[in-house]
């Protein structure tokens, strides 16, 4: 017996012994769990103007900071407090100067005009590491569109240091609203993501509501009462020609929205007091039933991969949101907290879903998981409404309605973390947005 | 939901299985032969007495004793002339008190052969003593001889009467044994007998440990070698004082990580040496050579290293809406002596939570965080370089992340 203990005693030492030496061998380990949440700080000295276009160079260079710096997570650093200036596209970088005001990214450029062409190149560099982030790259284009090629090197600098693509260079189409709340004028319009460039797509003589960018941003869907009853409109942004989609029986309701190809719609059909989704091919008018029963179940969206279909539905007596697979079935419910829900939104990147929330008389844009779980608000107002995704998934633009009879409605952005909520300026009033893919 | 529970049988399956069948036991055979000696003594006292006297090099220590009672009491000689040979059984008792003069020794490599056969010959007296006990009643004579130890523990009054004879007799018995240093250490200790009987149950239980010390000791002038590269990186700032610096920064290195490990890492040589021995015996013997040198040091302080961690933290940024924060990264990378970062060793060494370019972001963030804070180089004790030469940092951002 005392050799067994023995034994059991000496396998139990020699199992616990190397085990314990080990834990002791090796690098020595330190655990971080708590860092810092700040914007990074970022130097962009004015893009070197090749060919006299200094004034194209500096208009480019402001936009660009403007992109990275309304994100909220850069920080530009002030021209004054550089050590080191660029003279030239092709000088070589004085890591020590960047490091010493602390930048940790560095982007440098060059503007050449010849003619209507303006070409912009840029370099974006890590301070300390002392290395060139990526490839220097140069776009082309006209002087019309400087906006634009500004635009996308913000998208470059934003997509190498942050590692998601970026949202500059993307247009939102929206209502404008134009006089007082019992009077509106609504115009559809497109703007740049960042409030500029604003385009008018229809005139002002009826109710436009509800406008849908396609997946690849080339059209536009929306509801108008152009006819005297809600008709789904398809207008192509390159020449603004609509046509009517033809009417369904029934009345089709708000809210149409493109399928994840393009090829389709999901809308909801109104008949009496029930309402259901359907799915319809563009190409070939077929329809196809979704939802069944007496609630009201509207308000669909896809999921990016089109496998599933989220809406919003008040089967269990509330309005509340409900998951079901791309070709009906039976849905399940994923939203569980006080108050109304509804206009689901599925994030571009598939692992969110963006919602409006009614509750205790206020209203509030937020998102949780795919599943309900993880339900953060991140606004809350008077009227908060229409949320539509940023095509990398960051960040979520909504519509806000001031209280009262003078109140006017205007757009908002807002950091998927809750973080950086800023107003979009626009010419008037505007509702209804829809962020259109990265082009 | 039991995966948990495969995970841990299974591991605890291959543990034994590879304990089994990994010629673990290849090393404890040592052990267990060593017993046996122990039975063998117990069937016959004594002749083991006979036995184990002589090889317990006894004659070293019974040599100094004698003649020293033949000089310094020559009244009793009559009787000792038959007791000289029962005179060595109490005298192996006080033998560990000699042992005292050749554990001084142990520590050059010598002493393994020698301790060996000192441990082997310890427990049998020990033994012997006990049975001779009562036989030692029909010895009031040889008692005078044992002077040294075992009478003042039983008898305390005798010991103020025979201590000063004791002293006097003690220091010349160093004196004839070999070295004279050794005979201040020894009049010493009798001074205090409780003092020296502790200590000697302690050195008999290094005794074990010292003997697999030799091991990792021979290792151990590696650590100072590396001392010596520290010159290049000071000839850099001048040569003239060179030489100088040199010796000084390398004794105290070498001296500092000794003490430490001796007082509060027997244990932990104990293992090593176990360890060692298991790692030989499965032939995984041919990478321990850079890992004994990461001990060498003395282990980083949790404050020492809440200093570290506190300044890489501060400057990492954590996009917490980003993809990136729910990966968690651990970067490796090596360090050099002055505390700044091998940039060029710095690598990704694991992470979970996401792939592709979510983990290549919180990687090239913890990279920049590390980087950006060193200045000019993180806070570190130079003399533990050993412990931190080699960092591994776990970048989790889960306790920021937005639910």
């Amino acid at each position: 017996m005392r050799r067994l203990i023995s034994l059991c005693l000496g396998l139990v030492l020699a199992a616990a012994l190397p085990m314990m030496a080990a834990a002791q061998d090796g690098p020595l380990r330190i655990d971080i769990t708590e860092g810092v949440i700040e914007p990074v700080p970022v130097a962009i000295p004015s893009f070197v103007p090749e060919n006299g276009a200094s004034d194209m160079a500096a208009q480019i260079t402001r936009v660009v900071g403007e992109d990275l710096t309304g994100t909220g997570l850069f920080r530009r650093i002030p021209q004054e407090a550089f050590i080191s200036s660029i003279s030239s596209f092709s000088s070589p970088i004085q890591y020590a100067d960047w490091r010493a005001i602390n930048a940790q990214a560095l982007v440098t450029g060059a503007v050449t005009v010849e003619g209507s062409q303006v070409i912009v190149k840029f370099r974006l560099y890590d301070v300390f590491t002392g290395q060139e982030l990526g490839e220097g790259m140069q776009f082309a284009g006209t002087t019309d569109g400087w906006r634009r090629m500004a635009h996308k090197v913000a998208d470059q600098v934003y997509s190498r240091i942050t590692g998601e693509s970026g949202y500059f260079d993307s247009r939102v189409v929206f209502v404008s609203e134009s006089g007082p709340k019992d009077q509106r004028a609504k115009r559809l319009a497109v703007m740049d993501y960042d409030g500029a460039n604003v385009q008018y797509l229809t005139g002002s003589g009826s109710i436009v509501l509800a406008p849908r960018f396609s997946p690849s941003g080339d059209r536009v869907i929306y509801t108008s009462y152009e006819t005297g009853s809600p008709r789904v409109h398809v207008l192509s942004v390159g020449d603004t020609q609509s046509r009517i989609l033809p009417a369904q029986a029934g009345s089709m309701s708000f809210a149409p929205r493109f399928t994840p190809n393009g090829q389709g719609l999901l809308y909801s059909v109104n008949e009496g007091s029930n309402t259901d989704i359907y799915r319809m091919d563009m190409a070939s008018g077929q329809t196809s039933q979704l939802t069944t029963g007496p609630a009201i179940d509207t308000a669909p969206s896809f999921s990016p991969d089109g496998s599933r279909i989220v809406f919003e539905s008040d089967r269990s007596g509330s309005q509340q949101l409900y998951v079901m697979p791309a070709g009906g079935g039976e849905p399940t419910r994923i939203s569980f907290g006080p108050g109304r829900y509804g206009t689901p939104v599925w994030s571009p990147r598939g692992d969110l879903i963006a919602f409006t929330k009614q509750n205790a008389g206020r209203f509030h844009i937020g998102v949780m998981r795919v599943d309900g779980s993880e339900e953060r608000l991140l606004t809350a107002s008077f009227l908060d409404e229409s949320p539509t995704w940023a095509p990398n998934g960051r960040v979520i633009m909504f519509a806000r309605e001031t209280q009262g009879a003078q109140g006017a409605s205007s757009l908002y952005t807002v950091d998927v973390s809750g973080r950086n909520l800023k107003r979009v300026t626009t010419p008037d009033g505007a509702s209804d947005p829809s962020w259109g893919p990265l082009q | 939901m039991h995966t948990g529970h495969y995970i841990s049988g299974g591991g605890h399956l291959a543990l034994l299985l590879w304990v089994l069948f990994g010629s673990v036991f290849s090393s404890e055979p040592d052990a267990v032969e060593v017993r046996e000696v122990s039975v063998v003594s117990e069937e016959e006292f004594a002749a083991l007495t006979e036995r184990a006297q002589p090889p317990e090099s006894t004659v070293d220590v019974t040599a100094p004793p004698v003649p020293e009672a033949e000089a310094g009491a020559p009244p009793p000689a009559s009787a000792p002339d038959p007791e000289p040979a029962p005179q060595p059984d109490p005298e192996p008792v006080p033998e560990p008190e000699p042992e005292t003069a050749p554990e001084p020794v142990p520590p050059t490599p010598e002493a393994d052969a020698q301790q060996e056969t000192q441990e082997l010959a310890a427990p049998a007296p020990e033994a012997a003593p006990q049975i001779d006990a009562p036989e030692a009643s029909d010895r009031p004579t040889p008692r005078p001889a044992p002077r040294i130890s075992p009478e003042p523990v039983p008898e305390p009054e005798p010991q103020a009467d025979t201590a000063p004879d004791v002293q006097e007799a003690v220091e010349p018995e160093p004196s004839p044994d070999a070295i004279e240093e050794a005979d201040p250490q020894e009049a010493e200790a009798p001074e205090a007998a409780s003092t020296e009987i502790v200590t000697e149950a302690e050195e008999p239980s290094r005794a074990p440990s010292a003997s697999m010390r030799p091991q990792t000791r021979p290792n151990r002038p590696t650590p100072q070698p590396e001392p010596e590269p520290e010159a290049p990186s000071e000839t850099q700032t001048a040569e003239a004082p060179e030489p100088e610096p040199e010796p000084t920064p390398e004794p105290e290195p070498a001296p500092e990580p000794e003490p430490e490990q001796s007082a509060s890492e027997t244990s932990e040589q104990l293992e090593d040496g176990i360890e060692s021995a298991l790692a030989e015996a499965l032939g995984g013997g041919g990478t321990t050579d850079p890992e004994p040198d990461v001990p060498v040091g003395p282990p980083m302080t949790a404050g020492e290293k809440d200093a570290l961690r506190l300044a890489v933290q501060s400057c990492w940024v954590v996009d917490v809406g980003s993809q990136a924060a729910n990966v968690t990264v651990v970067v490796g990378m090596d360090m050099a002596r002055d505390g700044t970062v091998v940039q060029e060793s710095m690598r990704l060494v694991s992470s979970s939570g996401g792939e592709g370019a979510a983990v290549e972001t919180a990687y090239q963030s913890a990279r920049r965080a590390i980087l950006r804070c060193q200045r000019g180089g993180y806070d570190l004790p130079p003399e533990k370089y050993d412990q931190w030469d080699e960092l591994e940092i776990s970048f989790d951002p889960s306790g920021m992340r937005i639910r």
